[in-house]
């Protein structure tokens, strides 16, 4: 009984010292980078470019604010040198706790591994009480500066910053990928300039605060949210009241984010005759969007062919 | 299940302890501290920084001043044609001095909101009223609420965290409820606990009052339960929720798939069942407290993702209390086996030594897209409590083993986000009388009008058998639940 106990306990010794034997050689091969949204971790894989092993915790389809805290996240940030998030705190709901439980010391806050994509933004709607009676509002400001591609640049600019300072002997590289991502990002931004033109002046509503910047970026007007407040659902009582704004202010795109449900948007669009269009707010978020400069590109087409729709029904008429 | 305690300790301390001479520790220790040395000076520098960015704001705020007073001085409206084109330009600047003073004003305000709390802990509160109704009194349910209507303020709880330094947490959970006979409330520190946040080798160890890992929901707050109450196989096993004074250290294991292994030890473990006797004659504080005085308690968990929507996390839990407090277990014949265990009449039991093991799992269904509207969580836990007593009686001493079982789930769908409905089914074995057995059906019904207001109504019939001198009792419950202030997501509330 004696020997038997303490041939388990050697083995169990044993597996935990193998378990345990100091870090994988794969540490050493490639920088390893967890990003909270795909949309970052496309940046991180234009700057890093063969250097860099990228995961992203969100797939693409998720809200940013509910991406579902799952234990297999658990080893894939014990073992990463970088975390990037879009800061503000976008991530509040999920990341705090995933930080905690990955028991990673290289990616805390404070950490050179812990890379706050929004420094350098500045932030709109800082919200002058953080009272939830404004529902679950971001004190530190409105933190979906990404859709606007310009402030993205400032993101991408951030990682090479942080890849610079981990691996200094890599800078070089980092420089050459980071310059020709901004310079193709650089084309397409004056090319959505261009293309955006008509969508000057245009009002919309969406389901959540996710477009101020955009909007600003491409002169849009937007005229409000489905959402009651952020993260509260609309009562009848606002959804009645937004309906007869919409109504009197001619807005004419309902924009409908595809983690929210399509139901209320529908009905608002039908209500309003504004056009129903479902875009993605990051990358993988719709079919073919895998890459950031290709979900620009499904934005700015689907909120043109939404003005073309209501303009063609307006002309029926 | 001793074997099991050890394992877990060998698994943890063993990793450590094979992997490392003394002289590499003392170079890991010099390492740490070099680490320490480095991160105080990172805060140091955090701070300057900080007072820069403030000193640039009101450089900017006086830039802006002077740019704003220049502009004022322009030609007003209505002057000569000549100078129309000037006056267009000096509105423009004007425009864009306005903009820049927004944008300014808006990472100041940030500021102003962030900074002077930097070093304040966040604070928030919940408070949970039950209103319930019962059809039997207190004398036939084993409740300490009594029948017919009642209303119960169960929680007032303040939660208080923050950083301690760049090493570790704290964090404390003050609950203030009223007393069943009394009404009188009385405040209880539920939680005081400091938390490392960079131990090597994937540890985590918390040293305080906290609720101790042990089963799925055993360290969950009662507000955060997805029914009303407890279960009542925790409650019998455990006493409630699984509040220790002692230690408890987390492992990660440092392989690509999700296990956590936990270890613990403390001076009792949640309430009644797990309190511990001071020394063999059932002698209480003040006295020698050996090893054995102690209660230890572990958790290993995993997870598997059996798509990208559906996952599994099964775990299993066990803890000893070599040295339990009598509790004067009843005459029973255990098992139905009284040929090996006779029992004589008038004899008693001293409880000597206690044993809780559980297995559970939790599957969830979380689309990733729409996670927040729609989830089904299916819930399960199983546990197995050991009792030893000695028979004192007429004839001579002798040992006597009780093996009871309990077990709870459950199944909660959610379809929007604010609904959500679910069924909990109970059946528990009386931990000293086998034959006296419980068993619960609840449908409840949730309504969230956001993450920080809840109401919750639920049904419950319970039915105990005769050997529990019970009687079948129906409830209704009504549980409003809410929140100010800071709320954390917990690991936990995943």
């Amino acid at each position: 009984m004696k020997s038997n106990l303490i041939r388990i306990l050697s083995i169990a010794a044993i597996a935990a010292v193998l378990l345990s034997g100091g870090p994988s050689p794969a540490y050493a091969a490639k920088i390893r980078v967890v990003t909270t949204l795909t949309d970052l971790a496309d940046f991180s894989r234009e700057v890093g470019g063969d250097l860099v092993e990228v995961n992203s915790l969100a797939t693409g389809v998720e809200d940013t604010h509910g991406v579902p805290m799952k234990p297999s996240f658990v080893p894939i940030m014990n073992r990463a040198d970088l975390l990037v998030l879009v800061g503000f705190d976008c991530e509040h709901a999920f990341l705090p706790a995933l930080l905690e439980a990955s028991k990673n010391p290289r990616i805390q806050i404070g950490k050179p591994g812990y890379v706050d994509a929004s420094v350098g933004i500045l932030p709109k709607d800082v919200p002058k009480s953080t009272d939830h009676y404004q529902g679950d509002v971001h004190p530190y400001g409105n933190p979906h500066y990404i859709l606007d591609p310009v402030l993205a640049k400032t993101a991408v600019g951030n990682i090479y910053n942080a890849l610079a300072e981990l691996a200094p002997q890599h800078q070089a590289e980092f420089k050459r990928n980071r310059d020709a991502y901004l310079a193709k990002l650089d084309a397409k931004i004056a090319e959505w300039k261009k293309q955006a033109a008509p969508l000057k002046g245009v009002k919309f509503v969406s389901y959540h605060e996710h477009w101020p910047y955009f909007a600003d970026r491409f002169g849009m007007v937007y005229f409000g949210t489905i959402e009651l407040k952020p993260g509260i659902d609309p009562t009848p009582r606002h959804i009645e009241e937004l309906i007869s704004s919409m109504k009197a202010e001619h807005v004419s795109i309902v924009l409908r984010e595809p983690q929210f449900p399509e139901k209320v948007p529908s009905q608002i669009a039908e209500q309003t005759g504004a056009t129903l269009v479902t875009l993605p707010i990051m990358p993988g978020g719709i079919p073919n969007t895998e890459t950031y400069i290709k979900m620009e590109d499904a934005i700015i087409h689907g909120l043109l062919a939404a003005e073309q729709a209501r303009e063609n029904a307006h002309a029926m008429k | 299940m001793r074997a099991i305690i050890a394992l877990i300790f060998v698994f943890v301390f063993s990793s450590c302890a094979f992997a490392q001479t003394t002289e590499e520790r003392l170079q890991e220790l010099e390492k740490t501290m070099k680490k320490q040395e480095q991160s105080i000076q990172e805060l140091k520098a955090l701070q300057k920084t900080v007072k820069k960015q403030e000193q640039t704001i009101e450089e900017q705020r006086k830039l802006i001043e002077q740019l704003t007073a220049k502009t004022k001085l322009a030609p007003p409206p209505g002057a000569p044609a000549t100078a129309r084109a000037p006056q267009t330009a000096v509105a423009e600047v004007q425009q864009q001095v306005e903009e820049l003073k927004e944008q300014v004003s808006s990472v100041a305000d940030a500021q102003r909101q962030t900074i002077p709390s930097k070093f304040n802990p966040a604070i928030g509160l919940v408070g949970e009223t039950i209103f319930s109704y019962r059809s039997q009194g207190s004398e036939f349910t084993g409740s300490d609420r009594p029948g017919g209507f009642d209303v119960f303020q169960r929680s007032v709880e303040l939660n208080i965290a923050a950083s301690v330094d760049p090493f570790a947490k704290g964090y404390a959970v003050i609950n203030a409820s009223a007393d069943p006979v009394t009404g009188e409330a009385a405040a209880v520190v539920e939680e005081a606990a400091i938390q490392t946040t960079s131990l090597p080798c994937n540890l985590e160890l918390k040293a305080g009052r906290f609720f101790g890992e042990f089963g799925r929901l055993g360290y969950i707050h009662d507000h955060e339960l997805p029914f009303v109450n407890r279960p009542l196989v925790l409650d019998q096993y455990i006493g409630g929720e699984s509040m220790t004074d002692g230690a408890q250290l987390n492992w990660l294991l440092p392989i690509e798939h999700y296990v956590s292994l936990t270890a613990g030890v403390g001076d009792n473990f949640g309430a009644s069942p797990n309190l511990v006797a001071i020394n063999s004659n059932g002698l209480t504080n003040g006295e020698y407290r050996p090893i054995n005085g102690l209660v230890y308690f572990g958790r290993g968990s995993t997870s598997f993702d059996l798509t990208p929507d559906l996952s599994l996390e099964p775990g299993i839990s066990g803890l000893i209390n070599p040295h339990a407090l009598d509790r004067n277990g009843e005459i029973a014949l255990p098992n139905g086996t009284p040929e090996t265990l006779p029992q004589y009449p008038g004899s008693t039991l001293t409880e000597r030594e206690r044993s809780l093991e559980g297995v559970d799992f939790t599957l969830s269904w979380k689309p990733l897209r729409s996670n927040q509207f729609e989830s089904l969580i299916w819930g399960t836990e199983v546990l197995r409590s050991g009792n030893n007593y000695d028979v004192l009686g007429a004839g001579p001493v002798f040992s006597r083993y009780v093996n009871s079982y309990g077990m709870y789930s459950y199944l909660t769908y959610k379809w929007s986000r604010e609904w959500s409905a679910g069924f909990l089914f109970e059946g528990v074995e009386n931990a000293e009388d086998n034959l006296n057995h419980t068993f619960a059906y609840s449908p409840y019904i949730t309504w969230a009008t956001s993450h920080w207001n809840q109401l919750r109504l639920q049904y419950t019939h319970t039915a105990p058998n005769a050997e529990s001198g019970l009687r079948p009792d129906d409830a209704v419950y009504l549980q409003w639940a809410w929140i100010i202030g800071s709320h954390a997501h917990g690991w936990q509330q995943r």
